[in-house]
């Protein structure tokens, strides 16, 4: 245990040693949050409101969705760099589970990301953006909660799309895909209230509105109480669906693994 | 009972067959064909617990993927092996608690991370005891030096500096075993005599089974006693090093320095292979021309400056056994 503890504490060292990198990646998410702000504000022109959504509420809700973003960043090409350069071999040979080790290694990236990267973004949000306070202090660790579950299914997606590097050794385009979907269907973009209902129908069937909508949702105190539950249980299904598949795809990637060159 | 016993190890792998042009790369994207390759076919031999075994053969002849089935990251098609009672593939994490792995092209250490950290690391991953930890840090400070750059990180080592940092973070957990993949290459003549020293020194100390892959023959020559030669995936030779040389280095040759320019030299049995100003290089079978009898000659007829005798290195008796010129018999190869 006590391992991947330090793998996770390694990973956070790894991220700090690159400042610039750091200080660009703060920079990036103002601007992002911004520039979706300013994109809005062309929409609305003056409204109060647009398919009686309220336009302050939306703004809570892209910053939201920044923020989340900021923080759900993980490391894409941890795994197949490790099989395109073999390195991969070096793992297997170290008394430690893989899948776990990879787990923690993200971990220590989302601590820097909170730490470095959200609180900066945060302040500025609740400061310059003027964002909407949680719904109310039950809702407010809801929401924390529910985000931890959509990180996990994000996380289990993820890891997937990584493991498939096995059979593609290139997976750029695959990720690319992937990042598409995930900004699209689960209302990281554009809050699912402004999608066509066939499509809300599509998206309720697939894990994606867990990873964003669902925790900005609870956030807003759109989801009744009684719900909640229900929703949550929903993220937790998925994350452990995906989860299970992953292991299932990482146990069939170990039997098949080539070690490239040497 | 030995401690690495392998039994009849064969590892076929699946290639991708690619065409030749536009043309062929399309139709290999849609309707792949693929060819099984035997890497390695067909290969037995036992270690002992405390020996030290080079592996050497051609490039391809399959001692990387033996390695890697060894260190159980690669299953074999069939055959078996067992190390100390487990199986590397079955077992893998609680085989790799008792291996340590080096690879010369390849580094465990964390890259953007000073030396000391990926240490560190190491220390939970094995679950080393604090006194072992240490001590074997005192000891891989006293052999290789490493304190003068722990505090560095790794991307701004020197090759030398990190080679020597990446074998001591294979053995700090003490390991029963270790493998070597071309531990000194790339490295300087003082740095490679530095890794080997050290590597001779664990195996006596702490009675370390090891086994090298390399190209270098100095490599084994310094530091095994026995030798499996792999050749297009079956062992060719199993023995010992000097084995090699005696059944091989049979031919010897005398660099005479003379006085004067002598002119053609007629002796039986030798044969002239080089001239240069006033020195010869003769050649003869040891057996057949005793090099006392032979020197006592040419002193009687000729002044003479200066005399060496060369054995063959085994370098070039490697050479020749790669491209067919050697030939094994019964006598020579215990396993085929």
């Amino acid at each position: 245990m006590r391992a991947y503890v330090e793998f996770a504490k390694k990973a956070f060292q790894n991220n700090i040693t690159y400042r610039a990198d750091y200080v660009a990646g703060v920079i990036n998410a103002i601007v992002m949050i911004f520039v979706n702000i300013c994109i809005w504000k062309a929409i609305y022109e003056d409204e109060q409101s647009v398919d009686g959504v309220q336009f302050k509420i939306l703004i809570t809700y892209v910053v939201l969705s920044f923020l989340m973003q900021c923080i759900y960043g993980m490391d894409e090409y941890h795994i197949e760099y490790k099989v395109r350069s073999g390195s991969i071999g070096l793992d297997l040979l170290k008394p430690i589970n893989f899948s776990a080790y990879v787990f923690s290694y993200n971990l220590g990236i989302l601590v820097f990301r909170i730490v470095m990267q959200l609180i900066p973004a945060l302040i500025v949000s609740i400061v310059l953006f003027k964002m909407y306070p949680p719904f109310s202090l039950s809702m407010a660790a809801c929401f924390v909660l529910s985000t931890i579950l959509g990180y996990l299914v994000l996380y289990n997606l993820n890891f997937i799309v990584w493991i498939s590097s096995f059979w593609f050794y290139w997976t750029f385009s695959l990720v690319t895909i992937k990042d598409a979907a995930v900004m699209i269907l689960s209302g990281a973009l554009l809050p699912l209230w402004f999608m066509p209902q066939f499509l809300v129908d599509f998206i309720n069937l697939t894990p994606f509105a867990s990873i964003y909508y669902v925790p900005i949702t609870i956030y807003l105190g759109q989801v009744p109480m009684e719900e909640i539950a229900m929703v949550m249980v929903k993220q937790l299904i998925w994350a452990l669906g995906l989860f299970l598949a992953g292991k299932v795809l990482w146990r069939i990637a170990l039997k098949k693994l080539v070690v490239q060159g040497g | 009972m030995p401690l690495i016993e392998v039994n009849n190890l064969v590892k076929d792998y699946k290639l991708n067959v690619r065409k030749k042009g536009l043309l062929g790369s399309i139709q290999g994207l849609i309707v792949p064909e693929y060819k099984m390759k035997r890497a390695v076919d067909n290969i037995s031999f036992s270690i002992e617990k405390g020996e030290m075994v080079g592996f050497i053969g051609p490039n391809g002849a399959g001692k990387s993927t033996t390695v890697k089935m060894l260190t159980g990251i690669l299953v074999p098609t069939s055959g078996s092996i067992s190390i100390g009672g487990l199986s590397p593939s079955r077992d893998r994490k609680r085989n790799a608690m008792r291996l340590g792995v080096v690879f010369g092209q390849r580094s465990q250490l964390w890259w953007d991370l000073p030396v000391v950290d990926t240490f560190e690391l190491l220390r939970y991953v094995y679950k080393i005891p604090e006194k072992t930890f240490k001590s074997n840090m005192a000891l891989f400070n006293e052999l290789l030096e490493i304190n003068a750059f722990m505090s560095q990180p790794v991307r701004q080592l020197s090759l030398g500096q990190r080679m020597r940092a990446d074998i001591a973070a294979a053995l700090l957990h003490d390991p029963e075993i270790i493998f070597f993949d071309e531990p000194t290459i790339g490295l300087d003549v003082i740095a490679k005599e530095k890794v080997r020293e050290f590597i001779r020194f664990i195996n006596k100390e702490k009675g370390t089974t090891m086994l090298f892959t390399t190209h270098d023959m100095q490599d084994i020559e310094k530091t095994c006693q026995r030798m499996i030669i792999i050749d297009q995936g079956t062992t060719i030779y199993d023995g010992t090093v000097q084995h090699i040389k005696d059944s091989f280095g049979t031919t010897r040759t005398l660099v005479v320095d003379f006085s004067e320019n002598v002119g053609k030299i007629e002796i039986p049995g030798v044969e002239v292979v080089e001239e240069k100003d006033r020195k010869k290089w003769l050649r003869f079978q040891k057996e057949q021309v005793p090099v006392s009898g032979l020197i006592y000659e040419l002193t009687q007829k000729y002044g003479i400056v200066d005399l060496t005798v060369q054995e063959p290195e085994i370098e070039g008796i490697i050479r020749e056994i790669y491209q067919g010129g050697i030939k094994f018999d019964e006598s020579v190869c215990r396993v085929c």
